[in-house]
């Protein structure tokens, strides 16, 4: 009995070991051509072993990238601050208080954030031409409140529901402020639902292309739209694209080491606990 | 939950500012939400009833761009690409990630490292997506094209994104890539949730693997099925970016989803009044599609 247990955890593990490695190939792959010179790159038949170079982030960080960078990070940490400050006490309210129509406001909040965003591009773009937000930082930091927000205030709460509610009734009971109690017992328990759920707000404006492909423009071009940009007729320099798609994923495999738990939560919308 | 403490003047006062405060907090994400997805999504209700091209409002015309949209036949091929995508995408992903998540759930030497491992398709960039697969599948030089496609002649051509018979397909082996690991993990955290007891007891009554799969763990991770399911239905029937960079909807139409549809009419024909008009659609299908699912999430399932 003990013997047959342990031969099918080793089977399950080699078969979980296999779906991994095909999960993984095609981006262990790209990390490996971020250091293939140019002569092996488009070899027949494929090469494995190559003498690895660093030329690629040359020629990337020659062509500005850094800007492109910057931007992404900035405009992932702004518009992330934003959602924060402007849904936490929302995410609250809605888990603590009864409010007229709640069901309706919730509909609008899960509407917000299911809409295709090719449909909220065209009347962004031609707002945004009019009111001169076209590739602006503002702008773009406004047009990803679209899905964030929404979503913010929707996990957050699911995080705010867990809260025990005695300690706040208590607090008031003691004379306390509602402002004390927000300040001094919520948001202290609350940090780590905060923390992940916003983390998770700044992954998504990282990884967001389509606003900023067309909102944006030569002053705002945050990374992704930097990738498509380098893929043209007359040819791709494919291992600077790997470059950039290799930066691209550093915030990522930090939050999937970070957060796993979280993503779970996040990504239901809180249906799953994680 | 709110409490009022009594005083002999200001009751009134405090008693209304009591009331208000849930509003209060409420109040600037409801602004910001009408703002940026109400106003826009007005604006396209206003710009569907109009002649709107090159950028130029003209005039009122009623319901010209839907009757001009609903018989033309590039709305019903994305429309077509569309269910394709999704009716194949979700249920394999549904049906492996379930497979994945029960063997997980037996128990894996070394769960620990794969489970961050297996988060790293589903949150990378759908542009990073797309642009793995670019690399992989590539005509001629891509390691899977080389090694694979042409070693066993699979297509015929130069890459499979360009064969009008494979192409579409291609792009749903890419979404089932990117998300039947997330998929797994899903089903596996509502796998570790469920309650011990019932298992306990369908032990004892001699109950097999599969009578306690069917009878006892499908019902009870029904709430979290349907949610992840319509999640799923909606992003995938979105899809944009990984199109956008491996296709751009051709060769032909053959993976022009409603997504790039739009985008193409507005960004490439700058028909935006037709374009408008398929947003509409589209917005009011998913609000009914997310109103129905609310309402069953809350009510039925006991979700959120």
């Amino acid at each position: 009995m003990e013997q047959k247990s342990s031969i099918g955890l080793g089977l399950r593990t080699a078969a979980a070991v296999i779906c991994a490695l095909i999960v993984l190939f095609p981006v262990l792959w790209m990390v490996a051509m971020v250091f293939k010179p140019a002569d092996v790159m488009f070899a027949r038949p494929t090469v494995f072993f190559y003498t690895p170079t660093l030329a690629n982030f040359a020629y990337v960080i020659e062509q500005g990238f850094v800007n492109n960078l910057i931007t992404s990070l900035a405009l992932g940490i702004f518009s992330t601050i934003l959602v924060v400050i402007i849904g936490t006490p929302a995410a609250y309210s809605f888990a603590r208080f009864e409010l007229k129509a709640k069901e309706d406001l919730f509909l609008f909040i899960l509407a917000s954030r299911m809409a295709p965003p090719v449909c909220l591009v065209i009347p962004f773009y031609l707002i945004y031409a009019k009111v001169g937000l076209l590739d602006t930082f503002v702008g773009l930091s406004l047009a990803y409140m679209t899905f964030n927000l929404s979503f913010y205030v929707w996990v957050l709460r699911s995080f705010c529901r867990d809260l025990p509610v005695e300690l706040e009734e208590a607090a008031i009971l003691e004379g306390w402020s509602k402002a004390q109690v927000f300040r001094r017992i919520v948001f202290p328990l609350l940090r780590n639902g905060i923390v992940a759920t916003s983390v998770l707000c700044f992954i998504f404006a990282w990884n967001e292309f389509l606003f900023a492909f067309m909102l944006g423009g030569d002053s705002v071009q945050p990374l992704p739209v930097a990738i498509p940009k380098l893929i043209t007729a007359q040819g791709v320099r494919w291992g600077e694209v790997a470059v950039v798609g290799v930066v691209s994923l550093i915030p990522v495999l930090a939050v999937v080491v970070l957060l796993q738990r979280h993503i779970v939560r996040g990504l239901t919308m809180g249906a799953v606990k994680g | 939950m709110v409490t009022i403490t009594a005083t002999t003047t200001g009751q009134a006062t405090r008693r209304n500012s009591a009331a208000l405060y849930p509003y209060l907090l409420i109040a600037p994400t409801m602004i910001t939400l009408v703002l940026v997805s109400l106003v826009p999504f007005i604006y396209a209700v206003y710009l569907s009833f109009h002649q709107a091209k090159y950028g130029r409002v003209t005039d009122f015309i009623w319901f010209d761009n839907y009757v001009m949209l609903l018989t033309s036949g590039t709305f019903w091929n994305s429309m077509y690409v569309a269910g394709v995508f999704v009716l194949i995408a979700v249920p394999v992903e549904f049906t492996l990630g379930m497979a994945g998540a029960l063997v997980l759930n037996k128990g894996v030497w070394g769960r620990s490292i794969l489970v961050p491992l297996l988060f790293i398709p589903t949150m990378m960039a759908p542009i990073v997506v797309g642009l793995l697969w670019k690399i992989m599948l590539a005509g001629s030089w891509g390691v899977l094209s080389y090694n694979i496609i042409e070693r066993f002649d699979l297509v015929s051509g130069t890459s499979i994104f360009a064969s009008e018979r494979y192409a579409l397909l291609a792009l749903v082996f890419i979404d089932i890539w990117q998300w039947t690991p997330f998929m797994m993990l899903a089903f596996f955290a509502g796998l570790q949730a469920l309650p011990q007891g019932p298992y306990r007891a369908a032990a004892v009554d001699g109950a097999s693997q599969i009578q306690i799969f069917a009878r006892l763990t499908l019902p009870l991770m029904a709430p979290l099925l349907f949610v992840i399911g319509l999640l799923r239905f909606i992003d995938a029937f979105k899809i944009f970016d990984t199109i956008f960079i491996l296709t751009k909807g051709g060769p032909g139409t053959t993976t022009e989803s409603p997504s790039l549809l739009a985008y193409k009419m507005t960004f490439e024909f700058w028909n935006i009044g037709e374009a408008s008009a398929l947003a509409v659609f589209v917005w009011i299908i998913f609000f009914a599609v997310c109103t129905v699912f609310y309402h069953i999430a809350k009510k039925k399932l006991n979700a959120f």
